[in-house]
């Protein structure tokens, strides 16, 4: 693989609290056009490294790079400024904007006019307030959230709402997505449907990072997996070679058949 | 709400001074475009960017005391001192948003009201620049170059303040409609997401919260300007608990919502005059009816009033 078809590279990641080392000499990388899958049992450390990834607290030690630039310890928006957005495990959007502000609200980065341009509503303005009106409208049907456009996000059942969190996260126009648990309390119908559209996101030129407890919707959609535990990786590869990896059959034991 | 209808209420707002036709009723809505223009700047604060500070009075004060002092002893024009007050109240603003920005929540708003006091006890100590307790008096009226118009007449002063506060408004609803305003309201509503977006949270709050400081020093100065007579007090709680009312029971968040929450400020502090201090109970009971029982203000009724028709029309 050439050198520039690596999107994200992270070599050493160490993260201690105190004296517990939650995620110890991590590496792993994600390739432009990859969906690549992070998984582990509870504890693994797979939150923290997420966390560090996404600019929540900076890592003890080890490097960070994404898109060629050394990114280690930047705050989330500056990561997000460059193309790394995440989403969050718990729910969360804008909750009293309509579904369609929600996604106009993440177009930050893609916005160019500020304040001056609206007060004097400059055609540089009306241009750039129609693109986004557009791009937002076309995120939404992406998301097949399009009906549900002027309802309050706080109002949507629990399913939509998750959608609305990917369709934000596309708003702020990422060329790598990390997406942490979007499948937690989805039943298999939506996590199928999860699966679909993960793969489309790929399809719109957008790497993704999942960190994911559904072993189903990991074996489906991810072209590698990295596999943690207790904040070591034990391996990594071809989602059916790790599934049968002795190392990851071994923690999983007794949890959950993998693969299943 | 009022789309389609702004040229009307202009109007209106423009000819209201000769319907009330008498000098103290002309004097009242002198006050209230000034105070609903300072509604709209701590609106700005509380409304935008979802912090409460107790702070608001003093960049008030601030402004007030600027205008009037750079305008008697420095012989700067009267018409540039509302910009004076903007910059100077802009300074102190950014510089306390830096410290207590960082913090957010009932701790920032606590910071915000230790600030205020400082302010507050500074202006009334430092007799040399500010005269102390006893404040300033005989501050020249406001005045526009090149034209003669007594602006110590309130149906005069009135379009003066109008203007401010038409153009503020317009401001706001500008700034609703950009990219600096979406940010400000995704940082309200949820700021590591918005953060997960792009925005830095900590600048968009220092820059909402300097706008805010900026323009409640033009009040300030305007206030400043047409009463003619300034002390301390201005920036004490009582002016603070003012702004807050008018902008929670008019509607925060909502450019129209402070300016009604100004007027009605303004009229039942006159109507209650009888009553005396027992007034002060009144405000207060108004205040928390409003955040228990109509959280969104008096703005929202008209958007139920509103919803209901739709949903009636539509069934």
């Amino acid at each position: 693989m050439a050198k520039n078809d690596i999107l994200l590279s992270v070599e050493g990641l160490t993260r201690r609290f105190g004296g517990l080392v939650a995620v110890s000499d991590v590496e792993l990388s994600v390739a432009r056009g990859e969906i690549l899958g992070l998984i582990g049992p509870n504890g693994a450390g797979k939150t923290t490294v997420f966390n560090m990834l996404g600019g929540t607290f900076p890592p003890s030690s080890g490097r960070i790079r994404f898109d060629g630039t050394d990114v280690t310890g930047w705050p989330s928006h500056r990561m997000a400024q460059l193309g790394l957005t995440r989403t969050f495990q718990i729910t969360s959007l804008f909750p009293t904007l309509s579904v369609l502000e929600n996604v106009r609200a993440a177009s930050f980065r893609r916005a160019k006019t500020g304040w001056a341009g609206a007060f004097f509503r400059t055609r540089a303005w009306r241009e750039d307030e129609a693109a986004l009106a557009r791009r937002a409208e076309e995120i939404l049907d992406f998301v097949a959230l399009g009906h549900r456009r002027d309802m309050p996000a706080q109002a949507l059942p629990y399913g939509e709402q998750r959608k609305l969190e990917i369709a934000v996260a596309l708003g702020a126009d990422p060329t790598l997505l990390l997406l942490d648990e979007p499948a937690a309390g989805m039943n298999p119908d939506e996590g199928a449907k999860l699966v679909q559209m993960i793969r489309a996101i790929r399809d719109r030129g957008v790497s993704v990072l999942l960190v994911e407890h559904h072993m189903k919707v990991v074996m489906g959609v991810c072209d590698r997996l990295v596999v943690l535990d207790h904040g070591v990786k034990i391996a990594e590869g071809q989602p059916q070679a790790v599934a049968s990896h002795p190392e990851v059959i071994r923690v999983y034991l007794g949890r959950e058949k993998v693969g299943a | 709400m009022i789309k389609g209808r702004l040229p009307l209420v202009v109007a209106v707002l423009g000819i209201l001074p000769f319907v009330v036709g008498n000098a103290y009723l002309q004097h009242m809505l002198v006050l209230w475009a000034i105070y609903a223009l300072l509604a709209l700047s701590l609106n700005m604060i509380v409304g935008y960017l979802g912090e409460l500070t107790f702070g608001h009075a003093a960049f008030f004060g601030i402004g007030a005391y600027t205008s009037a002092i750079l305008s008697m002893n420095y012989g700067l024009p009267v018409w540039l001192g509302p910009f004076a007050a903007a910059i100077v109240a802009a300074f102190f603003g950014a510089v306390i948003g830096y410290v207590a920005l960082r913090i957010v929540g009932p701790q920032f708003a606590i910071l915000t009201l230790g600030f205020g006091s400082i302010l507050y006890t500074i202006t009334n100590y430092w007799v040399d620049l500010t005269r102390g307790p006893m404040g300033i008096s005989n501050i020249p009226p406001f005045s526009l170059p090149g034209l003669d118009i007594d602006f110590t007449r309130a149906d005069r002063m009135y379009y003066v303040a109008l203007v401010v506060l038409l153009l503020v408004a317009y401001g706001c609803r500008a700034l609703m409609t950009s990219r600096t305003g979406r940010a400000f309201i995704a940082v309200r509503e949820n700021a590591p997401l918005a953060a997960s977006t792009g925005i830095d949270v900590f600048h968009t709050k220092l820059l909402g919260f300097t706008i805010a400081t900026a323009l409640a020093g033009v009040g300030g100065a305007l206030y400043g300007h047409y009463l003619r007579v300034i002390t301390p007090d201005l920036m004490s709680l009582q002016y603070v608990a003012a702004l807050i009312i008018m902008v929670i029971v008019g509607g925060k968040g909502t450019i129209i919502g402070p300016i009604i929450g100004a007027g009605i400020y303004v009229a039942l502090l006159e109507a209650l005059r009888v009553v005396g201090s027992l007034r002060l109970v009144v405000f207060a009971a108004l205040l928390t009816l409003c955040v228990i029982f109509l959280p969104g203000g008096l703005v929202s009724l008209w958007r139920r009033y509103a919803g209901r028709q739709a949903a009636g029309g539509a069934s």
